[in-house]
């Protein structure tokens, strides 16, 4: 019996409405054209439950024709929401390449992270700043994949001359025996060392010129040699060209 | 007391036209547009408002939105036509006025098109084939 009561409430209140819109019509050239609309409208209440009944709700099937009248009455809002439209898809293209962007950062991110861990895991170097540039490339068929279109490796300073010791295997003898010990705390040490290496250089510059200019080439070299191992450790576990990976020391570039 | 302000301005335009129309008509239909311009500015808030009570009811009673977009549609298109014709004729251009109004007719009467397309095919329906 609700479905009684709900149309009966409609129907008064579409009367009503009705009485009280007619009243408020500015003339009475516009009233008996006003008048057969309203009536129409009261027609359609009146008819509400038969309609459900046969094809469905009245009301909605109401908005949906008006909608679509609207829409093929070609000037003013028939060309708004062709325009909206439009610009809706494009805000909402916007949004997603907005997205996309994020989400690219984000794995940049990550992927930055895991290449640093990687690093310190292979290398023994911590405190790398590994900077990474992600593009959206279609690599397979017609699907849309993100690919590493750059990797930056900024070297630590100080960390070049415990590598040199660490990799030749050899070089100067007392720089053998701190780099066992380095290996659990390996920053500060190394940054000791240099300061150690410099003020030695300062101290004793007449006594051993010859062994200095000896340590700053095993260390540039060095550099070279750590680049050298950063860049197949990312070539082969990131499948990244080499051309795309820049290793920079402290100070000097190097590029691979 | 708003009906004094209003018939005061329409007082007094009136005088006031009828002196700028022996001299410059031209600025007497200026002013008759500008003060029937003002009167119906003056009456849009009242009119909002009864609109606005008209679709609180509707809403709060559970009542379609589609009827009153209807309704207001009708009402819009009434108001905007009839005030329209009458500056036009006002201006002493009846021809144009009456097209005026003839549009707003037509524009009444698509909102009704839907309408008894949906009654009228309900109706087929229910009549045996």
């Amino acid at each position: 019996m609700t479905w009684l009561s709900d149309w009966l409430r409609e129907l008064i209140l579409v009367v009503l409405m009705a009485a009280f819109v007619e009243m408020l019509l500015p003339g009475k050239s516009m009233e008996r054209y006003a008048r057969l609309v309203l009536s129409l409208l009261v027609l359609l209440t009146l008819l509400n439950p038969v309609i459900s009944l046969l094809k469905g709700d009245a009301s909605s099937q109401l908005a949906l024709a008006m909608e679509q009248a609207q829409r093929e009455s070609g000037w003013g809002s028939g060309g708004d929401t062709g325009d909206s439209l439009q610009e809706i898809l494009r805000q909402g293209q916007l949004l997603a390449a907005g997205s996309r962007e994020q989400s690219l950062q984000l794995a940049a991110g990550e992927v930055a992270g895991q290449m640093q861990e990687q690093i310190a895991a292979a290398t023994g170097v911590r405190g790398v700043n590994v900077t990474v540039a992600l593009e959206m490339g279609r690599d397979t068929g017609g699907g849309e994949l993100p690919v590493i279109s750059r990797v930056a490796v900024t070297l630590p300073e100080g960390s070049s001359p415990q590598h040199a010791g660490g990799a030749e295997g050899g070089g100067a003898a007392d720089q053998e025996a701190p780099g066992g010990r380095i290996h659990i705390t390996p920053v500060e040490p190394v940054q000791v060392r240099i300061g150690a290496a410099d003020a030695a250089q300062t101290a004793e510059a007449a006594a051993s010129g010859e062994e200095s200019a000896g340590t700053a080439e095993t260390s540039s070299t060095a550099i070279g040699q750590q680049a050298e191992s950063i860049v197949d450790l990312l070539v082969q576990n990131w499948n990244v060209e080499r051309s795309r990976i820049e290793v920079k020391g402290a100070g000097g570039a190097e590029k691979s | 007391m708003e009906i004094i302000q209003v018939v005061g301005i329409g007082l007094l335009s009136t005088v006031l036209i009828l002196v700028l129309k022996e001299q410059k008509p031209v600025f007497a239909f200026l002013l008759t547009t500008a003060t029937g311009i003002l009167i119906f500015l003056f009456l849009l808030g009242k009119i909002g408002t009864i609109m606005g009570t008209l679709e609180r009811v509707a809403e709060s009673s559970g009542m379609d939105m589609i009827y009153i977009k209807t309704v207001f549609k009708i009402i819009g298109i009434a108001y905007i036509a009839e005030f329209g014709a009458q500056i036009v004729r006002d201006a002493g251009a009846d021809s144009i006025a009456s097209k005026i109004e003839l549009a707003g007719k037509v524009l009444i009467m698509v909102l009704a098109v839907p309408i008894i397309s949906i009654i009228i095919e309900t109706v087929m329906k229910l009549l045996p084939a």
